[in-house]
């Protein structure tokens, strides 16, 4: 994996003492944290509890973690740690216990789970950096359900015909935003497939 | 490359892009960010080194008998920490034996305050229900602090 520029100078600044780097690094990798917990199928609670701890171990080590740019990966890996503590947790009070083994994710998952929230990450920061009607007309195509070209029409005040070109205009904008060079990798069609499990409704 | 994804891959992967945001709740975010309160605290971390159900699962699982009590060490370069889980009360002491102030921290909230007497020993009451870390101020002026405790 590249070693993404906005994460090292996030790292630096939150060291600086810089709280909105912290929390746009917390905006950007709690997706990765929570999906986590949602392999892990941890009650909501849990998650919450999982969640405050790697945040809380995160800021009481972020001064001496030594490759900032791994930092998607520290995550990750204490994100399962944390989860397994608590599931262990539970199974001390609960006499059903710990699923067995192989129903637990495998460690290979958490590489899984980085390389999408790292694409998904940089997605989000070149779709929010796009001029606004861009911004408006791809929050309305992948709404859910999606909404027609007559309500896009309406909305955007755009003739019905100009809605396509506009759109391809609009993703090819966002394909050769800089958040996304060296992060896409090959398209799903021709990489392995994403498994959309979990977190992805 | 990018260059390769054709519209609607890329849409589609916005798409998951974005649901994977929207599917974390606003609590599970404003917590991480609080956590920044939390930042360059000045006392030494003490780790925990021993728990009885963790050490002694194995032995306990094989057993009908109700668990005994159950004990936690927290070691720093300077400070042991021990505590006993009994079921009403968090007993505690602190060696090398010495008056302290202790600290219980929950992760929100106030902290509350018990003293360590002259053999170092404390106690906490009720039970701390929710996560929580302890910080011993030392007549020293040194503080130390416990990882963080679920029970």
């Amino acid at each position: 994996m590249r070693d993404d520029p906005v994460v090292i100078a996030l790292v630096a600044r939150v060291r600086d003492g810089d709280q909105d780097a912290w929390d746009e690094l917390v905006e950007r990798y709690a997706p990765l944290v929570w999906s986590i917990c949602v392999r892990y199928r941890l009650s909501r609670q849990d998650a919450d509890d999982v969640g405050q701890s790697v945040w809380l171990l995160l800021i009481e080590r972020i001064g001496s973690l030594r490759e900032p740019a791994a930092l998607p990966g520290w995550l990750a890996t204490t994100t399962r740690r944390e989860c397994l503590r608590v599931l262990r947790a539970a199974q001390r009070q609960d006499a059903a216990g710990l699923p067995p083994e192989d129903q637990l994710p495998a460690a290979a998952m958490i590489e899984d789970e980085v390389i999408a929230a790292e694409r998904d990450a940089a997605l989000r920061a070149a779709f929010a950096e796009l001029p606004g009607g861009c911004h408006q007309l791809l929050s309305m195509l992948v709404s859910d359900p999606p909404c027609s070209y007559a309500a896009i029409s309406t909305t955007l005040e755009v003739p019905m015909g100009s809605i396509g070109p506009m759109r391809a205009r609009c993703l090819e904008r966002l394909r050769r935003s800089p958040h996304l060079a060296g992060v896409l990798g090959p398209p799903p069609g021709e990489g392995p497939a994403r498994d959309t499990a979990g977190s992805r409704r | 490359m990018p260059q390769d994804w054709t519209d609607d891959e890329l849409l589609a992967a916005l798409a998951a892009a974005l649901d994977a945001r929207q599917a974390v709740p606003a609590e599970f975010v404003a917590a991480g960010r609080s956590a920044f309160a939390w930042r360059n605290i000045d006392a030494e971390l003490a780790q925990l080194t021993y728990d009885s159900v963790r050490d002694t699962e194995l032995a306990e699982a094989t057993r009908a008998e109700p668990a005994s009590i159950r004990a936690l060490t927290f070691s720093s370069p300077h400070l042991t920490i021990e505590l006993e889980v009994t079921p009403d009360s968090l007993v505690g002491q602190i060696v090398p034996v010495q008056e302290a102030a202790i600290e219980v921290q929950p992760r929100d909230g106030a902290p509350a305050r018990v003293a360590a007497d002259e053999i170092g020993c404390f106690l906490i009451h009720p039970v701390p229900g929710a996560p929580f870390r302890l910080r011993c101020r030392l007549a020293s002026g040194a503080e130390v602090l416990t990882g963080w405790i679920t029970l």
